[in-house]
């Protein structure tokens, strides 16, 4: 099997503070990895690392075969990497369609932008229908949908989602599961964090707990029950808080 | 009594496109950036200056002088940005505003001491008499003002809303957080913007200069009161906004030379910013509601 993703060692730090204390794991072509953990894990700290919107102090990071880590943003998304960042972040007083076009801003293949866009216009047909209106003016829900709409036009090999059910209604969760689903099915490879772990542990291949800036698990979705799981990742032995 | 009300109107709205040109740059930066430029008069100047210098130095015609009133006011303005707004885009609004007054004033003392006279003259563009329409004078210069700012005004406005550029720098305009994360190279869309600021204020020195047929050590000062006063006027951010203020502030100068004497020209203008500030805060076309995004607010 071939990782897309190699993450090896990676510290970072927000001045004194060490948020990733040497982070290591992997992301299959093909399939949806999962991150698990609690608030303050360090979970959003590591996809800002891998996405290049902050660079780390040691560490590296591979990504189809090149070393990314401290490389810019912009260059990681070109070299096909997107993320669906937290709470959303649409550009609320832009329209739908110009979202999307925000998306592809890293790409010069005009026609297949346009093709792209097209296509997932047919798969989130709700977004073809609010198409001229301002995105701030759209549900929690669909706001996510167009988030991740924005990140796959910009055509990526690996899909980066933080927490992308956070703050929505269970039926809306579902759908947005649904959309993951459907995607790895399409072979869209997926790197998740999430909160949720019920829905997470059921889409995901493989999956990795995190806390304090560590690694503290991982193996398959099966591998242990799922309330060994929760209560690993959210209710187990604290150290003393930082 | 009508007669000299339109042809005072005419006067207004002729300086009124001056003021609209140097507004137009001001807002361009303050709607991308949320920052106000101060050293964006001194920008101005130090490529009028660069003008000057080549005119006196080598007799250069007009389509030179040109073209170096715009080569420096880009080059001026580069200067300003790496210094005042490309280090500080992390910190406190204020500061790159701060940075940029200091930066004002060193812009100013280098152009005076290159060329310390108190007014050097400018060559002209368009010559010949002015325009009779009926009882009414149009100067030719000023025509020709009028109609650039409203072609600037209209490709600014283009750029922003149909370009792939403007997409970028509306997105990195309204959250820049957002705007990285999906992929924008927003250090290298700013400083673009900041480029085509200083070039649309070069264009609007060297019309106004060669109306003027002469620059003074004032202009720097003279054109950001002027830009700042009339960008505000119309809304700082919104582009059809500036082109509106300045010619608004324009035609009431004229109005309180024509009735009050030249003593209640500059107070009038700042007597109507005042009011407008207190009637309507975010200018004639401005968006307060800019600051009820969270993103923007945390950046101001």
């Amino acid at each position: 099997m071939t990782a897309l993703l190699t993450v090896s060692d990676v510290v970072t730090s927000y001045g004194k503070i060490m948020a990733l204390r040497g982070v290591s794991l992997r992301a299959q072509k093909g399939q949806v990895t999962c991150l698990l953990g609690p608030n303050g894990a360090g979970k959003t700290t590591l996809m800002m690392t891998i996405s290049g919107l902050i660079k780390p102090q040691a560490g590296s990071i591979r990504f189809l075969d090149r070393n990314i880590a401290g490389a810019s943003a912009s260059s990681i998304v070109k070299a096909g990497m997107a993320l669906v960042p937290e709470n959303r972040l649409v550009f609320r007083d832009m329209s739908v369609m110009e979202n999307m076009d925000a998306g592809a801003i890293t790409r010069r293949d005009r026609d297949k932008v346009a093709e792209d866009r097209e296509r997932l216009l047919q798969r989130f047909p709700r977004l073809r229908e609010r198409s001229k209106q301002q995105a701030g003016t759209l549900s929690g829900g669909e706001q996510q949908m167009l988030a991740i709409a924005r990140a796959l036009m910009s055509n990526p090999t690996l899909l980066m989602m933080d927490e992308p059910s956070v703050g929505l209604a269970p039926l809306v969760v579902q759908e947005i599961f649904e959309v993951i689903a459907e995607l790895k099915k399409d072979g869209v490879s997926i790197f998740l964090v999430e909160q949720n772990v019920h829905m997470a542990l059921k889409v995901a291949d493989h999956f990795y707990l995190m806390d304090h800036g560590r690694i503290a698990f991982d193996g398959a979705p099966d591998a242990i029950a799922e309330d060994e799981v929760i209560s690993r990742a959210y209710l187990g032995e604290r150290r003393e808080a930082h | 009594m009508l007669v000299d009300l339109v042809q005072n109107t005419i006067e207004g709205l002729a300086n009124g496109s001056a003021y609209a040109l140097i507004a137009l740059g001001f807002t361009l930066i303050f709607g991308v950036v949320g920052r106000l430029n101060l050293a964006y008069g001194a920008t101005i100047m130090i490529g009028l200056y660069a003008g000057i210098f080549v005119h006196a130095e080598w007799q250069a015609g007009w389509m030179v002088v040109a073209a170096t009133t715009l080569l420096g006011s880009v080059a001026a303005g580069i200067y300003v940005e790496r210094l005042c707004f490309a280090p500080m885009r992390q910190g406190a609004a204020i500061t790159a505003m701060v940075a940029s007054f200091a930066i004002w004033m060193q812009l100013e003392e280098v152009a005076t001491l290159g060329l310390p006279r108190h007014s050097y003259p400018f060559p002209p563009l368009v010559t010949g008499p002015a325009i009779e329409i009926g009882p009414f004078l149009l100067r030719r210069e000023h025509l020709f003002m009028l109609v650039v700012a409203l072609v600037v005004m209209v490709a600014l406005e283009w750029l922003v809303r149909a370009s792939r550029f403007g997409l970028a720098l509306r997105a990195i305009a309204e959250n820049p957080r957002a705007a990285r994360f999906v992929g924008h190279n927003v250090e290298r869309s700013l400083f673009l913007a900041f480029m085509l600021a200083s070039a649309v204020g070069g264009v609007a020195g060297w019309l106004i200069a060669s109306t003027d047929q002469q620059v003074t050590a004032m202009f720097g000062m003279w054109a950001t009161f002027k830009g700042l006063v009339a960008a505000m006027l119309g809304g700082l951010g919104s582009l059809s906004g500036a082109v509106i203020g300045g010619l608004l502030l324009g035609v009431v100068e004229a109005y309180a030379l024509w009735t009050f004497g030249p003593q209640v020209r500059d107070l009038s203008a700042y007597l109507i910013l005042f009011l407008l500030l207190v009637l309507r805060p975010g200018g004639l076309l401005g968006q307060v509601h800019a600051l009820r995004d969270a993103d923007t607010r945390r950046r101001l």
